[in-house]
């Protein structure tokens, strides 16, 4: 085994994929977490919208149309927080933690009566990578044009429209009115109320944007990567977004870059349990590494990190 | 304005101002009273909704809903058998619902009770066969003690990141819960794997197993549920007498209730909450060791049916009261235990109960969408009073 066995540019084509659907949840729940609203359901709203997503795509043959069908699912089960965090006051957490069971209940259950059975759907034709160059022919220049083409190139469409995202709402967030405002809603709502900011109106588009970053990362794990669904496939990735949301200060941006390090962390365990008759260790050790990684990343930088001042406090618009 | 005058101050016969006030504070009352009540009966009337809202699900698929919950009910109250597998489906949802009402009074989410039991069970599956040859009432204690504080100990870092950094315990609790199931599912296939090929641990010997009811007592049919029940229901008064009368107790609500007065008050809020998220952990672990002891004997991958989420929806509708958790949890083992006969007789996938489960917690959790729809059905209702 070499380190240029591991260190291959595939290696981090494929941490930049396996860190999308975490990328994309991440830099949701940043914009959610801004407006004041905890976000912990992420992870079921990503379960609905992978199996919407899948069911869909299967039924109508049109995996676009499964795309959309994704995010409506998760954007519907996202009003129905928004909705009892913002409207009626509850505990936000808890809401969150009702809509994954629900979610993890709903799948279930539309699994086994919509498909017969339980665990894994029917293979779903999956979404082609947007570029298609040729590689080119063999010496030095064609090595760096093999870099180049898998690392920048080689993505489906949802890949790209995270990092576009990203680069966008943290610029937004930052240099537009609407950036303004959504961080006057995390920060002080009653201020924002007062200079007549629609506190509600905010939060809930908030919460919907996160329902459909969530929908898109649904999307991405199943019609993109995976091309079927599983019960509970999300494995916990919702939980790690709300990790790299912190690790990134609640910045979409830096969510986005705290992802791909779990992204990055995924895809060598993935590669080095190729090499586990070279590395004696157990495939169970690999697979626990994006978890540890999480409370490592927690451990070393939440003291730092201040979260918005309003976040998971409910506001009671007068009159 | 200067015309209407005159009536109202007719209308004020003696003093305006105190009529007003006692009539804003009959109101106020009134308020207080209707939200009372409306607290007390949520656990209630959230479970009717969930159910209604099952049957709707059920209706949906084109199945029989009536037809259904009768084949759930007959599945886990229609005799001592089935009553037996609803007490022993209730027994770690009394541990798990300890665990997470306990982190709730102080303020604390546990939603990674489930490694936590992970921890508890492996460490009953490897002291049990290690105390092999021990006489019962020595073995089985000593069990409890070790699987209790293997739950602590996978709760202590949570607590620590919590109290020191203040690492929110949700996502810390949740990836210590995956953490502990791969070292768990490394533990069944490696270093302490069962003659044979199935990945799990060496059969417990009799004496470190929780005996069933039914053979302490042979006056009772036949029947699965095991003493692990009868420990559960002394936790649960344990705990309510923690939460009660000691000082243990008393500072982990005070922490929960407000953290700040409680620090002013001069009591650690770090201090309180690294001992009770260990306390929840502790009970975690217990539930995670009665399952090993009482029904499977051994560990394996699949042993926990989601106990430690299941425990959340237990805790909720129980309102955190640990005596309430007997109850809720028992419920909770209905459902699960006449959910196989619901899908055997009226064909309908036992999935539905974590959809009844979700809609539960949703609707505890969220008060006020009772409060919510209580209030239209008065304000419908009672528009004739309200105008007098």
């Amino acid at each position: 085994m070499l380190l240029s066995d591991i260190i291959t540019p595939e290696l981090f084509a494929s941490a930049v994929r396996l860190a999308t659907p975490i990328a994309l949840a991440a830099v949701g729940a940043s914009i959610c977490e801004r407006s004041g609203v905890v976000n912990i359901a992420m992870e079921g709203l990503m379960l609905i919208a992978a199996f919407s997503g899948t069911a869909v795509a299967l039924l109508s043959g049109s995996t676009w149309l499964g795309v959309l069908a994704a995010v409506v699912a998760s954007m519907a089960f996202a009003s129905l927080h928004a909705w009892a965090s913002i409207n009626l006051r509850a505990d936000q957490v808890i809401s969150g933690t009702a809509i994954n069971i629900l979610a993890l209940g709903t799948t279930g259950y539309l699994m086994e009566t919509v498909f017969g059975h339980p665990g894994t759907t029917d293979p779903v034709r999956t979404i082609r990578p947007v570029f298609d160059f040729p590689s080119g022919g063999s010496g030095a220049l064609a090595t760096v044009w093999t870099w180049v083409d898998t690392v920048l190139f080689s993505y489906t469409p949802i890949v790209y429209f995270g990092m576009f995202a990203a680069v966008f709402l943290t610029w937004a967030l930052y240099r537009t009115r609407w950036g303004l405002r959504l961080r006057s809603l995390g920060e002080h709502p009653r201020a924002a109320d007062t200079v007549g900011i629609d506190v509600y109106r905010g939060r809930w588009s908030a919460v919907l944007a996160s329902g459909f970053m969530a929908g898109l990362a649904g999307a991405n794990l199943t019609l993109e990567q995976v091309g079927s669904f599983t019960e509970g496939m999300t494995n916990g990735r919702g939980f790690i977004a709300l990790a790299a949301m912190i690790f990134g200060r609640w910045v979409p941006g830096g969510g986005y870059l705290a992802a791909l390090l779990f992204g990055f962390a995924d895809a060598l365990q993935l590669k080095l349990q190729i090499f586990s008759d070279v590395i004696d260790i157990p495939p169970q050790f690999f697979l626990m590494l994006p978890y540890v990684l999480t409370v490592v990343v927690l451990a070393g930088v939440v003291g730092r990190a201040v979260a918005p001042a309003a976040v998971g406090k409910p506001y009671k618009a007068k009159g | 304005m200067r015309a209407r005058m005159p009536d109202a101050v007719r209308d004020s016969s003696a003093d305006p101002d105190a009529r007003r006030e006692a009539a804003e504070h009959r109101f106020a009352a009134e308020q207080e009273r209707v939200r009372r009540a409306i607290s007390v009966a949520t656990p209630f009337i959230s479970v009717a909704i969930a159910v209604l809202v099952g049957s709707l699900v059920i209706l949906a698929a084109g199945k029989d809903p009536v037809a259904a919950f009768s084949a759930m009910f007959r599945g886990s109250f229609g005799g001592v058998r089935q009553i037996g597998e609803t007490l022993l489906r209730a027994t770690p949802l009394v541990f798990t619902g300890l665990a997470v009402a306990y982190g709730f009074r102080s303020g604390l989410f546990n939603i990674g009770a489930e490694g936590q039991l992970f921890m508890g069970g492996m460490a009953a599956a490897w002291v049990g066969v290690m105390v092999a040859g021990l006489p019962w009432a020595v073995s089985v204690p000593v069990i409890l003690v070790a699987a209790g504080l293997a739950g602590a100990a996978w709760a202590f870092l949570p607590a620590l990141m919590k109290a020191r950094i203040g690492a929110h315990e949700v996502i810390t609790t949740m990836m210590f819960s995956y953490i502990g199931r791969y070292l768990v599912s490394w533990i069944i296939a490696g270093p302490f794997k069962d003659k044979g090929a199935i990945p799990q641990t060496p059969m417990l010997p009799g004496t470190s197993q929780l005996p069933r009811l039914s053979d302490v007592f042979t006056f009772i049919e036949p029947n699965r549920a095991h003493l692990g029940i009868v420990l559960g229901v002394i936790a649960a008064f344990v705990v309510w007498w923690i939460l009660k009368y000691t000082v243990l107790g008393f500072e982990a609500r005070a922490v929960g209730f407000n953290p700040t007065a409680a620090q002013t008050g001069g009591i650690s809020v770090a201090a309180t909450t690294v001992k009770s998220l260990c306390i929840s952990g502790t009970l975690a672990g217990l539930a995670g060791a009665v399952e090993v002891m009482g029904v499977h004997h051994r560990l394996f991958d699949q042993f926990s049916s989601g106990f430690g989420f299941t425990g959340i929806a237990v805790a909720l509708l129980a309102k955190n009261n640990p005596i309430g958790v007997i109850a809720a949890a028992v419920l909770f083992g209905a459902l699960s235990a006449g959910a196989g006969t619901m899908q055997l007789d009226a064909d309908v996938s036992q999935k539905v109960i974590s959809i009844i489960q979700g809609v539960i917690i949703f609707l505890v959790g969220a008060e006020m969408i009772v409060t919510w729809a209580v209030g239209r059905l008065r304000d419908r209702k009672g528009g004739d009073d309200a105008a007098q």
